[in-house]
């Protein structure tokens, strides 16, 4: 019972903060032919580096939901643009341009994010394809 | 008496001149130049080891030390407050400030033997990492101490106990890790994305 209670708690601690990743290739992880326009509601939002981290609901075409768990750029990176960890707000509509994992279709990297209020960043981490969102 | 005193000063002045002469002739020979020394150091651990077991879990450590999370709860803001949070932080900068150097042996292979590329056609295999290694070693050089000095900026924040400047220093780490990555793991990849 001690050793479960252990386990359980080891594995919140694991998961109360974004689980690493290995710092690989754009192509090495998500799919620059696979482009995603996600529109649904924010979940929760990680503001930490290297890479920030969005969460999102999406209905599907059935009425099913599906979580989407989204890379960012740094959150220093965004800040320059404008967006604020305050900008966000658990509940809120949300827009997000960006491409498909490859080994997770329920991850992606976000370039652009619209807000509620209608205002527009680009959120990319370095390498990713050359399509012109960051203008 | 006198003939004796003489006798025994003309052993000695014999027996230096002998020491002097013999001194001359046969010069002590000369110690032969130090080989080159095998370094007293032994990597067991590949350079993809080192990333994957020492410098990843601890840089982590340190970034998501700091940071900000909304959820349902609202805005929450993380930080490290007790001594002993701190302590804990600098430890992990540490670990990966002095990991810089593992890095620096440059006989530490790319990755264990037969290892292949972690995204083939994306990321090089190891046999390309050594290559562009071997090519550019002060380039390797270059940016694995511009990493380290990277640290130097966190481990003051963290002496400062001041969690923006340790959350700002986080992303000067990033970026350099990003510069050595895009140079020497995927640089094919870093070019067809321009």
């Amino acid at each position: 019972m001690k050793k479960t209670t252990l386990v359980l708690f080891a594995a919140g601690v694991l998961c109360a903060v974004q689980p690493a990743q290995a710092h690989h290739a754009f192509a090495a992880e998500y799919d620059s032919d696979k482009p995603v326009t996600l529109s649904g509601t924010l979940t929760k939002m990680d503001w930490v580096n290297p890479h920030g981290w969005l969460y999102m609901d999406t209905k599907q075409p059935d009425g099913t939901v599906k979580h989407w768990t989204i890379e960012t750029s740094g959150p220093n990176q965004m800040s320059r643009r404008g967006l604020k960890k305050t900008d966000f707000k658990a509940g809120m509509s949300v827009t997000v341009k960006g491409y498909q994992g490859i080994k997770d279709p329920a991850l992606a990297n976000g370039r652009t994010l619209v807000l509620a209020d209608g205002r527009s960043f680009y959120i990319g981490s370095v390498g990713g394809p050359n399509d012109g969102a960051d203008r | 008496m006198k003939y004796v005193r003489c006798l025994h000063a003309a052993a000695a002045i014999a027996l230096i001149a002998a020491s002097l002469v013999a001194g001359c002739a046969a010069p002590a020979p000369e110690k032969p130049p130090p080989a080159a020394a095998a370094p007293p150091y032994r990597p067991v651990a590949s350079i993809r080891e080192v990333m994957n077991s020492v410098i990843d879990p601890s840089v982590d450590e340190v970034w998501n030390s700091v940071g900000s999370t909304v959820d349902h709860k609202g805005l929450t803001d993380r930080a490290p407050t007790a001594d002993d949070d701190w302590a804990q932080v600098r430890r992990h900068a540490l670990i990966v400030s002095e990991a810089a150097n593992l890095l620096l042996m440059h006989d530490r292979p790319v990755a264990p033997p037969g290892a292949p590329s972690l995204a083939p056609g994306v990321e090089l295999t190891p046999e390309e990492i050594r290559s562009l290694i071997d090519k550019n070693p002060e380039g390797w050089d270059f940016y694995v101490q511009q990493f380290q000095d990277s640290l130097t900026p966190a481990l003051a924040a963290i002496d400062a106990k001041n969690a923006q400047a340790l959350f700002d220093a986080g992303e000067k780490i990033d970026e350099t890790c990003e510069n050595c990555h895009a140079t020497f793991w995927y640089p094919k990849a870093v070019a067809s994305s321009r």
